[in-house]
């Protein structure tokens, strides 16, 4: 039983913070902010060259578990990182990964592993459910090609990425059956973008309106119509990957809040002295260190592939929607006046995790899903 | 990071396992020989005391081991030994710091329960605040006189031995004239008047003590040296236990699953509710953060770490989600979940809730009140965890600013 880092996940830890605190200060993400695209590509580039993809080697990664990229994605949450790592790397490198398609990997991930590419997942359309039900853009067969018709809403920097991996039906089909896969190139003709801007104003999204878009056959990634158990572990996937981006900008947000309670006098003396704020900084520590624990418990487990694995990324997932509202929210609280504003990057944080909130399954998604794998007996040590 | 139990860890677990379907007494224990007995039998097939160095009657056990021998002795529904206290907290204080003879004297009979502890810490003025304790022991010869008052001495009535915190020095600093001693209980001039208490039974209880002679031997480490002592006891009430703690929560969550299945309301079965799944669906999740948390611990004791002020956290934590649980319990429940007596078979909840009580849904909500309370409130924690681990400064608090103005004017007469 061994719950720390390893010497090397500690050494990658710091190599992301050193990379992340140097390139991203505040003022860059402050930069991109107003910035077209939100994001700086040669920053990007540098930093997915470090080496640290979960991608296989042969295709240009590093081969690192989940319990690497909760490590990189906690350092992301911290800054908090505006820029296409989660959309390349966990939602569509993890679609093509867990397909298994070969071709596909060796088409899209070489070049996504050095930078040239950049690529989304276009899950979410006017229903925003993360199930299977919530899919009804059309994906139809026709001989050779592949015709897709379809809205997809809050697509994560699908304005800048070149690749958009998109989910859709076979028409007629219904439920987890006829869900495909398919990579549209985001120049395709028919491919239409629409702006969206949201209250993280750190994360880019898009509109994607797909009108007879025709593809080849081959960009079908993985099975036609078979594709809803890769979608369900790349969800599980991204609930991790999310949480642990929370965790980092709770953690964050605390320690900026910890910091101003020591600084600040009201009242004759530092308002980390009063019990209120006091008790208010020890209940942020309690819900992070706890969803430490759960968040890398969650990215041991799938990397594990435990029998709780799915349960644990949904414990993951709604225990860091609920604490990291409360630790971003009364770390603006602790810092008063100062802590509505624009100029303090408190917000960020807030923002962040708010917007992390809603994606991948909310709270109510993953209490249930919870449930669910109790009563199915997918509980820790089952089948022991 | 790795999460398995190896597999020396899952071979003890199913040797413990099997030792205790044999063993764990088919019948409710109801006299305190009966307990004795039981608590024997656990110590001779070694769960007891496991982590003691072997000199003392211990086997060197990990922390893991002990951690597997709590979690099952939670799922085969074994009470608890009934000298809990002796175990938990007198021994590894001895251990640290009694002397030879004392250790000698005691600790086997501890092991064995020939000798039942209780904890004389908390008095009427002295709970969260211990060190303002004012039950006195005087120097007189090669005795103490012990004249005072405990309160809220758990199992005081069955002991034979406290561990006792008292002043031996009025005039210094609170915290600097407190020595720990230990008290035969069978002293004259001890009285034990027992307490009814919330939950309806009489666990703890008042302890008076006029003129009591305990000899100058019972001194635990030097004199005026009991604070740093009792620091070193309380840590081990915190952080080690956590993980038969969720094991006792989810044995009650799993038996709430069935109940679920088979109550109806409004012509439903409960669990067909979709607020009520909801409900089961959250409390499950918090419990597998204590889960995972308490691996977290585990994993820095087996590393050799002693719980610091971390423990807090886990105090903390596990007492306050267990009220959580236990209101959510009783709101999913109904009038059955307060039901003490007449419950239905399929409904009742099995397991003891509690060392000394009968296992009730009621009871164990009545019981998670009190976690909160002892072994240093959550107030307390909060406290703690905000200077200590959190480094803010402390608050402003009268009993430091009368310190501080004592001083002043103490070190201004020094200089008259
Ligand atoms: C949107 C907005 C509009 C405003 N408009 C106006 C305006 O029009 N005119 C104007 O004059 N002001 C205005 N204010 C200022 C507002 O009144 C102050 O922000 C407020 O009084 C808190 O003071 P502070 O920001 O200095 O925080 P601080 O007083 O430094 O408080 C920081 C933290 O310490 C806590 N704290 C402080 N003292 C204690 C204590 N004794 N016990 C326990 N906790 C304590 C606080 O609750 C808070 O959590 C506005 C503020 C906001 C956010
Ligand atoms: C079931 C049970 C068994 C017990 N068994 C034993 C035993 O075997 N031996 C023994 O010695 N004692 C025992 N105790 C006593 C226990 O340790 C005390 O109850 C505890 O220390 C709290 O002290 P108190 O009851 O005097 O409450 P108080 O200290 O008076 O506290 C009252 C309230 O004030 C709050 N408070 C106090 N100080 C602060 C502060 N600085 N900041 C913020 N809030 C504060 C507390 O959190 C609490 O909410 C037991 C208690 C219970 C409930």
């Amino acid at each position: 039983m061994k719950f720390d880092f390893s010497e090397d996940q500690v050494m990658l830890r710091n190599l992301i913070r050193e990379f992340l605190t140097d390139q991203c200060p505040g003022s860059h993400v402050r930069e991109m902010i107003e910035s077209e695209t939100g994001f700086d590509r040669e920053i990007y580039r540098q930093f997915v060259q470090l080496g640290i993809l979960p991608f296989p080697e042969q295709y240009g990664g590093g081969d690192l578990g989940m319990v690497e990229q909760a490590i990189i994605l906690e350092e992301m949450g911290r800054i908090p990182y505006p820029g296409p790592y989660f959309a390349t790397v966990m939602l569509a490198g993890s679609a093509l990964q867990l397909s298994n398609d070969e071709n596909a990997m060796a088409r899209f991930l070489p070049d996504a592993s050095n930078g040239d590419l950049i690529m989304t997942l276009a899950f979410t359309e006017d229903d925003t459910g993360w199930t299977a039900d919530a899919i009804s853009a059309e994906a139809a067969l026709n001989g050779e090609s592949v015709t897709l018709n379809g809205r997809k809403r809050f697509v994560p920097f699908a304005d800048a990425a070149d690749i958009i991996l998109t989910v859709a039906r076979t028409p007629g089909t219904s439920g987890q059956d006829g869900v495909s896969i398919i990579a549209i190139p985001a120049d395709a003709e028919g491919v239409s973008t629409g702006k969206e801007m949201m209250f993280d104003v750190t994360s880019r999204t898009a509109t994607v309106e797909f009108t007879n878009v025709s593809v080849p056959v081959e960009n079908i990634i993985g099975e036609a119509g078979a594709a809803w158990p890769v979608l369900e572990h790349v969800i599980r996937r991204a609930a991790v990957a999310a949480s642990a981006e929370m965790l980092g900008a709770s953690r964050r947000s605390m320690e900026m809040a910890n910091e101003y309670a020591k600084e600040r006098k009201q009242f004759g003396q530092f308002i980390g002295q009063f019990q209120a704020v006091k008790h208010m900084l020890a209940e942020m520590l309690e819900k992070v260190e706890n969803g430490h624990a759960a968040v890398y418990y969650a990215a041991w487990a799938l990397d594990a592939d435990a029998p709780d694995a799915a349960l644990a990324a949904s414990v993951a997932k709604s225990t860091m929607n609920t604490s990291s509202r409360k630790v971003c929210g009364d770390s603006i609280q602790v810092m008063g006046g100062i802590g509505f504003t624009w100029e303090h990057d408190l917000h960020f944080f807030f923002k962040r995790a708010k917007n992390l909130e809603v994606l991948y399954g909310d709270v109510d998604h993953h209490y249930d899903q919870v449930l669910n794998e109790v009563l199915a007996g997918r509980v820790a040590g089952a089948g022991d | 990071m790795d999460l398995r139990y190896t597999e020396q860890d899952q071979a003890f677990r199913s040797e413990v396992r099997e030792w205790l379907e044999e063993n764990v007494p088919r019948k409710k224990l109801e006299t305190l020989d009966e307990k004795k007995a039981w608590h024997r039998k656990l110590y001779e097939a070694g769960y007891l005391g496991m982590g003691w160095p072997s000199e003392y009657g211990g086997r060197d056990a990990r922390p893991m081991e002990q951690a597997i021998v709590g979690e099952e002795m939670v799922r085969a529904r074994a009470p608890a030994p009934v000298n809990g206290l002796g175990i938990s907290i007198v021994g590894p204080t001895l251990i640290h710091h009694g002397t030879e003879e004392q250790n000698q004297r005691h600790i086997q009979k501890i092991l064995t329960a020939e000798e039942i502890w209780c904890q004389l810490y908390s008095e009427p003025n002295a709970g969260s605040d211990l060190a303002s304790l004012q039950c006195r022991a005087d120097i007189d010869g090669d005795e103490f006189v012990v004249n005072g008052q405990k309160v809220w001495t758990s199992g005081a009535h069955n002991s034979d031995w406290g561990l006792m915190l008292a002043r031996t020095d009025r005039n210094a600093p609170k915290h600097q004239g407190i020595s720990c001693i230990l008290v035969d209980m069978s002293s004259p001039g001890v009285e034990v008047r027992p307490l009814k208490q919330l939950s309806g039974s009489q666990e703890f209880s008042e302890v008076f003590f006029s003129d009591v002679r305990v000899p100058a031997d019972n001194l635990i480490g030097e004199l005026n040296t009991g604070w740093r002592i009792a620091q070193t006891t309380l840590s081990y009430e915190r952080g080690g236990n956590t993980l038969s703690r969720y094991t006792r929560m989810q044995e009650s969550f799993n038996r709430l699953l069935d109940v679920v299945g088979i109550v109806k309301r409004d012509g439903a079965a409960l669990i067909d509710s979709p607020h009520i799944r909801w409900r089961l669906g959250k409390v499950y999740a918090d419990m597998e953060i204590l889960r995972y948390s308490s691996l977290r611990i585990l994993s820095r004791l087996e590393r050799g770490e002693r719980p610091g002020p971390e423990a807090s956290i886990a105090k903390l934590h596990y007492s306050e989600l267990d009220k959580a649980i236990q209101e959510v319990f009783l709101d999913i429940l109904g009038p059955y979940g307060q039901q003490i007596e007449g419950i239905p078979d399929h409904i009742a909840l099995e397991p003891d809730t509690d060392p000394f009580e009968p296992g009730s849904w009621a009871y164990a909500f009545a019981w998670s009140r009190a976690g909160t309370i002892y072994a240093g409130s959550s107030e307390i924690q909060k406290n703690i965890l905000g200077e200590r681990v959190l480094g803010l400064p402390k608050e402003v608090r009268a009993d430091r600013v009368q310190a501080t103005a004592q001083q002043a004017s103490s070190s201004g007469n020094g200089d008259d």
